[in-house]
């Protein structure tokens, strides 16, 4: 799910230019929107945070900055275009800060040691110095994206401990990490059954199909709709679910039905677990779910008043709309991340440890 | 008789093991667990007394020895004191004679007990005359007493009176706050006499007001602070705070912001080099307070207002309810600020919480200090509006500087608290209350906490200087803001 909730995909890929990335001969400032959205629809396995991290670093490559403070602004012109352009601008603003957070301070440090290097010998040019600290962003941004790419091995690694012989796991949504956990479980020749819940949003051709990969493993999938996930509760051992950001608190926001899912896990005392990889974690603090900064639209209230038909239409959309909710920490048994198992708690630490 | 008995057995308990097995049958009837804890702590006052009594038989003897004058003195203002108290019980109708009656053989039995001399036991007796005399003469004519006089103390002194300490909390009473200037140290600065009693009569109150009260009064301290010859100033200005703070200890138990604050001060102060020129050190100190104030509470709170006030961006239209609580009423204040700000505001108390909770969208609590474990120590009865909250299911948001952080754990409001003078429970200025006489009422006690704690699960955020925080990272934030 954290890949491919329609409304943050809006413009089909063959309207894209083909390489927008590689735009430097044209004239109009480089187009930081397009570039996401190319990445996301030809990389399937790329996350969202990961993919705005890799188009802010393909803009400072194509960027003439030459200022420390020319970049950081030109970053952040960047991060807000690219936040207003999708309705749900969380899962950006996790990569995007994390990446401004990383900038920041290997600009201190670096200046720090030119400062250094620059009272010995006395070197000219703040232009060259700056070019280097440049390059070597560039080098460095490229290593950080890529152990964010292989931070879903890990978690698989370490998450599919919890599935056991004979044991049942319910899970909803379209992870590509609890894809990669259960298949990884599959892979050790672990039997087990999967309860999926599947919401009514189509499968969209950039969606993890977690119900397909797993069958082509040969593990038993019962595919059953949401409003079948209490009855079919009593037969799971736990719940397994990933998220599309995870908040300050440990709480979680994914699509919509996870909420539901952690309200009856907890009320039948099913361990409820979180896959995530920790670049998810995004310093947003939502009181409950109708306190997130997206513009959802909530609940659509109408009457019967209008024809039929359009009635049954402005119902669906409204669904469609709402395309995320909030899974308070206290549902939440455990978050798998790379770096281990970690309680909702530990989440907050993580990111004031990022911040200060 | 009976009831006299009793409120002998109480106080009786402690003090002498060897009492009449029936007193002691009594006093065990009273109170079945705590017992153990009488015997340390509760019976202070009651030992003291005693003591007076045994001091002022020594000279009647004629066997005393200048060692003992000063305490002499003490022990003679005190008796005073105690008298005074008793007429100013004995001046109201029907209950009078029962101090007579109840003193005397309590007097007597101390003198069999530990003086053999008979000089000793009239000379208590002669006390005890000189008493029932002055109360009686209260009788007549009462004569009016400075309320905050009246409400000196705790539980009595009178070595016959029940144990007004309620027992569970018997840990907490320790020695009644200052009530003058009397007895302090040379050493405290005006400034901060003044502000222990500010502190004591509330005057000053909150934990941020203390803590930058406190600052500024120890500001002034630095300030007319000279260093004694032969002496460092980093090694004998903490211990001339010191005694300033034990002056305000006296007068009031300090906040944990206080404790903070002073902790912090102490380090600086050992931190100045022991070459650095005495004014020049006594500049950069006000200098580092005057920081420290902007810094950890005001810059701090203006960053939880801007932080807390985004929660209100998209509903610019809002009203308040203050729920406030007997006995301090602080939210008078509050309601009324926010009503001359043009808010709507609506004032309620505690016992109104459940009803008020179904307007509310968000409840906003103050801190006194936020504990390691994620718990909110805060004013007697946020516990109970937190917990309301949840129940309701709105969100409850804590505001609270770092400094407020402490490393400490507490599981219960027992163990940690504060109990204020029980007095400040009765309606001020009523005369017809029927708990007007409590200290003479057996079985009644009163109990004046003055926090509670409110668990983490109740709180839904917290909110600092350095942004939102779930309760469980307070200890983290709390070691950053003490190593930064």
């Amino acid at each position: 799910m954290a890949v491919s909730s329609p409304n943050s995909m809006p413009t089909p890929p063959p309207e894209e230019p083909s390489t927008p990335s590689h735009r430097n001969d044209a004239s109009p400032p480089f187009d930081i929107v397009s570039t996401y959205n190319h990445l996301l629809t030809t990389d399937p396995l790329l996350t969202h945070p990961i993919a705005a991290i890799e188009s802010l670093i393909s803009l400072l490559a194509a960027s003439p900055a030459a200022t420390i403070s020319e970049t950081l602004s030109l970053l952040s012109t960047a991060t807000s275009t690219l936040k207003s352009s999708v309705t749900n601008p969380i899962a950006i603003s996790a990569g995007t800060d994390l990446f401004q957070r990383y900038i920041i301070s290997t600009l201190q440090q670096r200046s720090s040691q030119d400062a250094r290097g620059k009272s010995r010998k006395h070197r000219a040019g703040g232009a060259e110095d700056f070019r280097a600290i440049r390059g070597h962003l560039l080098t460095n941004s490229r290593l950080f994206v890529q152990r964010a790419k292989e931070a879903r091995g890990k978690i698989a690694a370490v998450a599919r401990k919890f599935v056991r012989d004979g044991s049942t796991v319910l899970t909803c949504g379209r992870s590509r990490v609890v894809a990669a956990v259960l298949g990884a479980a599959a892979d050790e020749n672990v039997r087990f059954n999967v309860i999926y819940a599947e919401d009514s949003i189509p499968l969209s051709p950039h969606s993890t199909d977690v119900v397909g990969e797993l069958r082509r493993k040969d593990v038993p999938v019962a595919v059953i709709p949401f409003a079948a996930m209490a009855s079919a509760l009593a037969k799971a051992d736990f719940a397994l679910v990933g998220a599309e950001s995870v908040v300050e608190n440990g709480g979680v926001i994914n699509s919509v039905g996870t909420y539901q899912m952690g309200l009856l896990a907890k009320s039948k005392g099913r361990p409820f677990y979180v896959v995530a990889e920790s670049h998810k974690f995004v310093r947003v603090f939502p009181l409950d779910g109708h306190d997130l900064p997206i513009k959802q639209r909530g609940l659509d209230f109408s009457t019967g008043s209008g024809d039929g038909g359009e009635h049954e239409e402005g119902r669906r959309k409204s669904v469609g709309e709402m395309d995320v909710d909030f899974t308070p920490p206290e549902l939440i048994t455990a978050i798998v991340t790379e770096n281990g198992v970690q309680t909702p708690s530990a989440v907050s630490e993580e990111l004031i440890k990022i911040w200060y | 008789m009976m009831p006299p008995a009793n409120v002998e057995g109480g106080s009786l308990l402690p003090q002498d093991p060897d009492s009449p097995k029936d007193l002691l049958q009594n006093g065990a009837k009273e109170q079945v667990v705590p017992a153990p804890c009488d015997n340390t702590m509760a019976s202070e006052g009651n030992v003291k007394g005693t003591n007076g009594t045994q001091q002022k038989a020594k000279p009647a003897k004629g066997s005393n020895d200048g060692k003992l004058s000063g305490k002499e003195l003490k022990d003679k203002a005190k008796a005073e004191k105690a008298a005074r108290r008793a007429q100013q019980k004995g001046g109201q109708p029907g209950q009078q004679g029962q101090p007579v009656v109840d003193l005397g053989p309590e007097m007597q039995k101390h003198s069999d007990l530990k003086g053999p001399s008979v000089t000793g036991a009239t000379s208590a007796q002669k006390f005890q005359h000189k008493r029932t005399g002055s109360a009686s003469g209260g009788f007549q004519k009462p004569i009016p007493f400075r309320p905050a006089q009246a409400h000196a103390a705790p539980f009595p002194e009178e070595p016959k009176r029940e144990n007004k300490n309620v027992a569970l909390f018997d840990h907490l009473y320790g020695n009644p706050r200052r009530t003058t200037l009397a007895g302090a140290s040379k050493d405290v600065h005006p400034a901060v006499l003044a502000l222990g009693l500010q502190m004591r009569n509330y005057v000053i109150c909150g934990s941020s007001a203390r803590c930058v009260a406190t600052m500024l009064a120890f500001k002034r301290v630095i300030e007319a602070y000279v260093t004694p010859p032969q002496n460092s100033l980093p090694r004998h200005l903490t211990t001339h705070l010191s005694s300033q703070i034990e002056y305000l200890v006296s007068c009031r138990p300090l906040s944990i912001s206080m404790g903070n604050a002073i902790r912090w001060l102490k380090v600086k102060i050992s931190e100045v080099d022991v070459s650095t020129e005495e004014s020049a050190a006594k500049t950069d100190l006000c200098n580092a307070i005057d920081n420290f104030i902007t810094e950890k509470i005001t810059v701090a709170d203006q960053v939880i207002e801007k932080e807390g006030s985004i929660r209100y961006e998209m509903a610019t239209k809002f009203k308040v309810i203050v729920v406030d609580s007997r006995p301090l009423f602080e939210g008078k204040n509050l309601a009324r600020a926010l009503a001359d700000l043009g808010i709507e505001v609506q004032y309620s108390l505690t016992h109104g919480i459940s009803h008020v909770i179904k307007d509310a969208t968000k409840v906003f609590l103050g801190a006194h200090a936020m504990m390691s474990n994620g718990r909110l120590y805060s004013r007697v009865g946020t516990a109970l509006v937190a917990m309301t909250a949840r129940e309701a299911d709105v969100p409850v948001i804590v505001c609270c500087e770092s400094i407020k952080y402490t490393e400490r754990v507490a599981l219960d409001s027992f163990v940690h608290n504060e109990v204020a003078p029980p007095e400040e429970l009765l309606i001020q200025g009523e005369t017809s209350s029927p708990l007007l006489k409590w200290l003479d009422v057996p079985n009644l006690q009163l109990l004046n906490l003055m926090y509670d704690l409110t668990p983490a699960e109740y709180i839904t955020m917290v909110i600092d200087e350095s942004g939102y925080l779930p309760p469980s990272s307070v200890p983290f934030m709390q070691r950053l803001s003490v190593n930064s």
